[in-house]
């Protein structure tokens, strides 16, 4: 049995390592963007929330943070009104091709990110949406409706649909159904996929190289450059902003999807 | 909402309709923003527009001609010149110079000036080959000539073939371009054998940590599993950022050597092969330990007991029991790994060397340095090609490995 015991701690202590090595280096940033200092070097020489002030004032990353927010904002709620009733009739409906269907929609799942920026890069500036937000909103919107479609197809499965019969048979038109019966009852799926779309496209960054100009370029995009020329402790303040908004969403998602489930 | 009785095919069809009606939106939206682009964009790995559009005179008069004759004769000149007179009034000039510049480099500037001295009607004449050839000396080289009688159709294997280092000979042969001028063979292997690493260092952390997940108790197992997930829900940008801090000369890493007084001078850690596969598997970690440990929760620990007690070591138990069962998701995890693998840009791109760029960082070479979209989109065929094998490879190996364990 003892070689039991010792094959047992040492599948533990791999496990610890692995995942030390999974999280630990996430944190590194915490004490990168608290340093009084302009290196990043550690230990730091001294705390101070200058980075952060820095990231929260200077007119370039606030207008970053503004586009982000914006770009986010409309791509979820375009993802979200063309992805919820797609579930709709996905999960409802009996029709040939469905699978097929499904299988268009998962395509940016699954293409490399860098073939569908150069693709829209090339698409929008035929078009004349090059350089504008408009046409970044549109890009994430397709990058984050499979996402939603998903979150909305799963919350659909535990739909009794005896609840729509009974709207109908009560007098409620198709429409008001859905409205009062159908989305109350899906909330928190729909707003946990919107959560996640907003993430998407809140965290892209090589689409959003393609299609911004200086003046629209996002968050993320800002981090990207930022490394590529100068590493200032800033990106890392930008970087824990990044980490901290994105964890208070998921959490939120999280509570969403207990009380759903 | 319609009721679920269908009376006949035909209004059972017609009952689909306002399902269809609601999916509707969403797929013209995803063909229009999405696939329709991709598709615009991969075709331009076989476009032979610029060339059939703008030469279409030029390779008429050289139907027949090859390039043991010698410089084309005088009709092909003539030719020349009224086709590029027409292209420099139309402003296609530029694009078809950048062309031709592309199969035969360095002829961009002479095209550029021919085509302007053509439509100033400055080459007339009765001998318009001598006037062409004294005002560009460029216009001697066979080879751009062969081009020109070569790609006269609507498409054109040119980008294709130089992805794969391959080029067409002025006699019509195919064959590989001389080795100094070979590049994008060794990027495809070099993009292959990362992800290949990546995934096999993935595999090999993921099954004793899966292991493990399965067999704690619940309480641990859910925190266990949180750890897992928490890398996975933040953002790839950051994750690497992270990397590059810790690995940097005056990081963590390096600092904490030479306090020990292990190392005298900081290590370069960070941009090269060593910081893109330890980066690339911490990120890509997780999507291996989820499916293998779905897969191995599903498997009763009473198996290995029963191989044990029968006298079976542990290693045969696990390899002989164990590991048939959780083939398929380990398959499953290595198949997102690798594929996720084949396409990462920002990883390689921010902590790799110039040495360790994968096939992503050189499409997106293409269309932002030097413009050259019919190579990028030809890489990009690459790309995808690789990875439609991978997937169908991982399909093949899941369907025979479900036969042989049933």
């Amino acid at each position: 049995m003892r070689v039991e015991v010792w094959r047992g701690w040492l599948a533990w202590g791999i496990t610890a390592l692995v995942l030390a090595y999974l999280v630990l280096p996430l944190f590194v940033i915490v004490p990168m963007s608290l340093t009084s200092g302009t290196n990043l070097t550690l230990p730091v020489p001294g705390w101070s929330w200058r980075w952060f002030e820095v990231v929260l004032t200077d007119p370039r990353w606030v207008q970053a943070l503004g586009n982000s927010l914006v770009v986010g904002l409309g791509s979820t709620v375009l993802a979200v009104s063309l992805a919820t009733p797609a579930a709709v009739g996905l999960v409802w409906g009996r029709f040939p091709g469905r699978g097929l269907l499904l299988g268009l929609i998962a395509t940016p799942l699954v293409l490399p990110i860098v073939i569908l920026a150069v693709a829209s890069f090339g698409f929008y500036a035929t078009v004349g949406l090059m350089g504008s937000r408009s046409g970044l909103i549109l890009a994430h919107a397709g990058l984050a409706a499979p996402v939603v479609l998903t979150t909305v197809m799963a919350s659909l499965q535990s739909f009794d649909r005896g609840l729509m019969r009974a709207a109908a048979s009560l007098g409620a038109s198709p429409m008001t159904a859905f409205r009062r019966v159908l989305l109350p009852l899906i909330a928190p799926g729909v707003t946990a996929g919107a959560i996640i779309a907003f993430i998407v496209s809140f965290d892209e960054v090589v689409i959003a190289s393609y299609l911004t100009t200086a003046e629209q370029r996002t968050l993320p995009r800002m981090i990207f450059s930022g490394v590529r020329e100068s590493i200032s402790p800033a990106i890392a303040a930008a970087a824990v902003l990044l980490v901290l908004f994105s964890a208070a969403l998921l959490a939120i998602v999280t509570a969403l999807q207990r009380r759903n489930g | 909402m319609p009721s679920v009785a269908p009376a006949s095919p035909l209004t059972a069809a017609r009952g689909q309709l306002p399902y269809l009606a609601m999916v509707a939106p969403l797929v013209v939206f995803v063909v229009l923003t999405v696939i329709l682009p991709v598709a615009l964009f991969l075709f331009r790995a076989v476009d032979n527009r610029e060339l059939q559009a703008n030469l279409a005179a030029t390779s008429a008069a050289l139907s027949g001609w090859t390039a043991e004759q010698g410089l084309p004769p005088e009709p092909a000149f003539a030719a020349l010149v009224r086709d590029l007179a027409a292209a420099q009034a139309a402003g296609h000039a530029g694009t078809l110079a950048a062309r031709l510049n592309q199969a035969v480099p360095g002829s961009r500037t002479f095209i550029l000036k021919t085509a302007r001295l053509a439509a100033e009607g400055a080459l007339t004449g009765p001998d318009v080959r001598s006037a062409v050839l004294a005002a560009a000396k460029g216009w001697q080289n066979p080879a751009l000539w062969s081009v020109i009688a070569q790609e006269r159709g609507r498409f054109t294997a040119f980008y294709l073939l130089t992805s794969l280092d391959l080029q067409r000979h002025p006699d019509g042969s195919i064959g590989a371009v001389p080795a100094e001028q070979a590049l994008f063979l060794s990027i495809l292997w070099r993009t292959i054998a990362i992800s290949l690493s990546v995934t096999a260092i993935c595999a090999l952390l993921a099954l004793p940590v899966a292991h493990v997940i399965v067999a704690a108790p619940r309480w641990a197992a859910a925190g266990l599993l949180a750890l897992v997930l928490l890398p996975l829900w933040t953002s790839l940008l950051v994750r690497t950022v992270a990397w590059i801090i810790l690995l940097q000369g005056e990081g963590p890493i390096n600092s904490t050597l030479q306090g020990l007084g292990l190392i005298t001078e900081p290590l370069r850690l960070v941009y090269t092969r060593g910081s893109l596969v330890v980066t690339m598997v911490q990120v890509l970690l997780p999507l291996m330990i989820l499916p293998i440990v779905s897969v191995l929760r599903r498997i009763p620990p009473t198996y290995m007991r029963a191989a044990r007690s029968l006298g079976a070591p542990w290693w045969t138990a696990w390899r002989r029991v164990q590991l048939p069962m959780l083939l398929p998701g380990l398959l499953t995890g290595s198949g997102i790994v690798f594929v996720f693998a084949l396409g990462y840009y920002i990883t390689p791109t921010l902590i790799g060397g110039p040495g360790d760029q994968m096939l992503s960082s050189f499409i997106v070479f293409y269309t932002d340095k030097t413009l050259n979209w019919g190579l990028a989109a030809a890489l990009s065929v690459q790309l995808l090609a690789v990875l439609a094998l991978a997937a169908g490879a991982v399909a093949a190996v899941r369907a025979l490995a479900s036969r042989r364990v049933a």
